[in-house]
């Protein structure tokens, strides 16, 4: 497969794989709690953190990253606030976000080009120090969720009772929204900001329609994930489309796959989700 | 007073002026039914699931043709957003997410298939407002006229659907139809946002007005007169600030960002306002 011949193919391809396990791990997760939208806003108001840390010369994971954590705390808290209406907060901060991001970046020269590569992504000039971060932040997202899973996930069904057994109920809930995060940061270099959304969401919303267990719908997630990356991949070297985009259209056929399939194969109505 | 009013002088501000107080106005009472109904996700799908329908547009008829690529394309995904919406297969949320990020990754492979890849792009994103024509103000200025009207027509009906759903079936309305309505009310704003402010920030003028508005008042004729004149003060301020970072300082600042940054100003005065109100009463 010419996939494997040159260098830049072969890091493109161990990258796609990485996040595609990474976004899998974390989408159950997003879809159980309904976080879509929130991760949503968190591609868009992360991007004046890129920005910032190129201007300051700051490695752009880890500015981006601190960002996103003061953008998380924000976010969390709007949406503690009595009379708040969170969708409305989380889109003001989407928009603060973005519309500082642009500002950041139209004030010097080159635009379009760093921009366009924000918001696409280049997963062809990932070099071999972003795969060695990627897979730390895999690694460090996988312990994490083996970790407290089992929580997230009670904490999702029945945050109620939860809170009533004596769990960290709202620093869980952080944790997560950390994770997310985490995640959407380090997805963002690889596929684009608006299509690690996809990522994270599809392949997780996918495995839901096969599986009623957390353990199957995570293990197809991941393996969808990463599916996703090799055919996205292949799609673009083929017929010359941005790869970001590929890997995407990937995802979502997936999903759209699974829609039409599993209630067939599986031979009865598919499961509502949470709530 | 001066500072505010000398950016105005050519032509080009002017009418660049104009569009923002038209769009803005528009967006405005738009964004009370958005925040009202919670529609702030259903507005940013919107948003970007017309962004192949301006690439096509585009690459079918020029700038003029991305209009019409937009609008068949915010119909569109008005319809399936509508449809999606009642179905229970999926949770609503994660539905809507796939839609945004599958179309708009359409619309980034049409335009990677082009050659002057990266321009384009950033135009269809974030508008230019500053070459917008005469043609495109008539254009959002019958956009607008349309939005109003349906507005006008439907109030009641939308409000009433709005809080109280089970009443309003009851009562007889199809509420169905009624979401399929507000729904393209908004693509309708987003259609005529797109050469200005370009689909990324267009959001931020159907959220953020309607937000500031609510903050301050419980009443709707109050909320949506806070939200109109925050949105109208956000276009004048932001374009003065763009024209005098770039005349004066030598700072280019493009102008769609900071109309959206001075509008989310005005909302964290409203958001400080909202609490010294609270902690008085």
């Amino acid at each position: 497969m010419s996939l494997l011949q040159d260098g830049y193919a072969r890091r493109a391809l161990i990258e796609a794989l990485l996040v595609g396990a990474l976004c899998g791990l974390v989408g159950v997760h997003v879809v159980l709690r309904r976080l879509s939208f929130f991760t949503m806003a968190m591609t868009h108001a992360t991007f004046p953190g890129v920005v910032l840390a190129a201007l300051v010369g700051v490695d752009l994971l880890l500015g981006s990253g601190l960002f996103g954590v003061l953008v998380v705390l924000g976010v969390s808290w709007l949406t503690t606030r009595p009379r708040s209406d969170s969708a409305a907060a989380v889109g003001v901060v989407l928009s603060a976000g973005f519309a500082l991001g642009v500002a950041l970046l139209s004030a010097q020269a080159g635009f379009t080009r760093d921009l366009s590569a924000y918001l696409v992504g280049s997963i062809v000039t990932v070099q071999a120090g972003d795969l060695v971060k990627t897979a730390l932040v895999l690694a460090a997202v996988a312990l994490t969720l083996a970790l407290v899973g089992k929580e997230l996930v009670f904490g999702a069904f029945d945050r109620g009772g939860m809170v009533a057994a004596g769990y960290p109920a709202g620093r869980l809930d952080l944790l997560l929204l950390l994770v997310v995060e985490l995640t959407v940061v380090t997805s963002v270099p690889a596929v684009g900001t608006i299509q690690a959304v996809a990522l994270i969401v599809a392949p997780a919303a996918a495995a839901r329609l096969w599986s009623d267990r957390i353990g199957p719908t995570t293990a197809l997630a991941v393996l969808l994930g990463m599916a996703s990356g090799v055919v996205g991949l292949a799609v673009s070297q083929a017929y010359q489309v941005a790869a970001g985009a590929a890997i995407v259209l990937a995802a979502c056929g997936f999903f759209v796959l699974s829609v039409v399939v599993a209630p067939v194969v599986r031979g009865r109505p598919v499961p509502l989700g949470v709530g | 007073m001066r500072y505010l009013l000398e950016p105005f002088g050519s032509p080009f501000m002017q009418r660049a002026l104009a569009e923002a107080l038209l769009l803005g106005a528009v967006a405005a009472v738009v964004s009370v039914f958005v925040v009202l109904r919670r529609l702030s996700f259903v507005a940013d799908v919107l948003t970007h699931t017309v962004f192949p329908g301006v690439v096509i547009g585009f690459v079918v008829a020029g700038t003029s043709g991305i209009v019409w690529g937009a609008s068949v394309f915010a119909v569109l995904s008005t319809v399936l957003i509508t449809v999606l919406a009642g179905r229970s297969r999926v949770t609503e949320d994660a539905s809507m997410a796939i839609v945004l990020t599958g179309f708009f990754a359409v619309g980034v492979v049409l335009v990677s298939r082009q050659t002057s890849f990266t321009s384009d792009l950033t135009a269809f994103l974030f508008g230019r407002i500053l070459t917008v024509d005469r043609q495109q103000l008539v254009v959002t200025a019958v956009i607008g006229a349309a939005v109003l009207l349906l507005l006008g027509l439907l109030g009641k009906e939308l409000l009433f659907r709005a809080f109280d759903p089970a009443g309003a079936e009851a009562r007889g309305y199809r509420v169905l139809a009624l979401d399929l309505v507000l729904n393209l009310v908004v693509a309708l704003v987003v259609v005529a946002a797109v050469r200005a402010v370009g689909t990324v920030l267009v959001i931020a003028l159907l959220v953020v007005p309607g937000a500031a508005g609510r903050l301050l008042s419980d009443r709707l004729a109050g909320i949506t007169l806070i939200a109109v004149g925050t949105a109208l003060l956000a276009g004048w301020l932001g374009l003065v600030a763009s024209w005098q970072a770039s005349v004066n300082h030598g700072l280019r600042l493009a102008s769609g960002a900071t109309v959206v940054l001075v509008l989310v100003l005005l909302y964290g005065v409203a958001a400080a306002i909202a609490t010294a109100r609270k902690v008085r009463a």
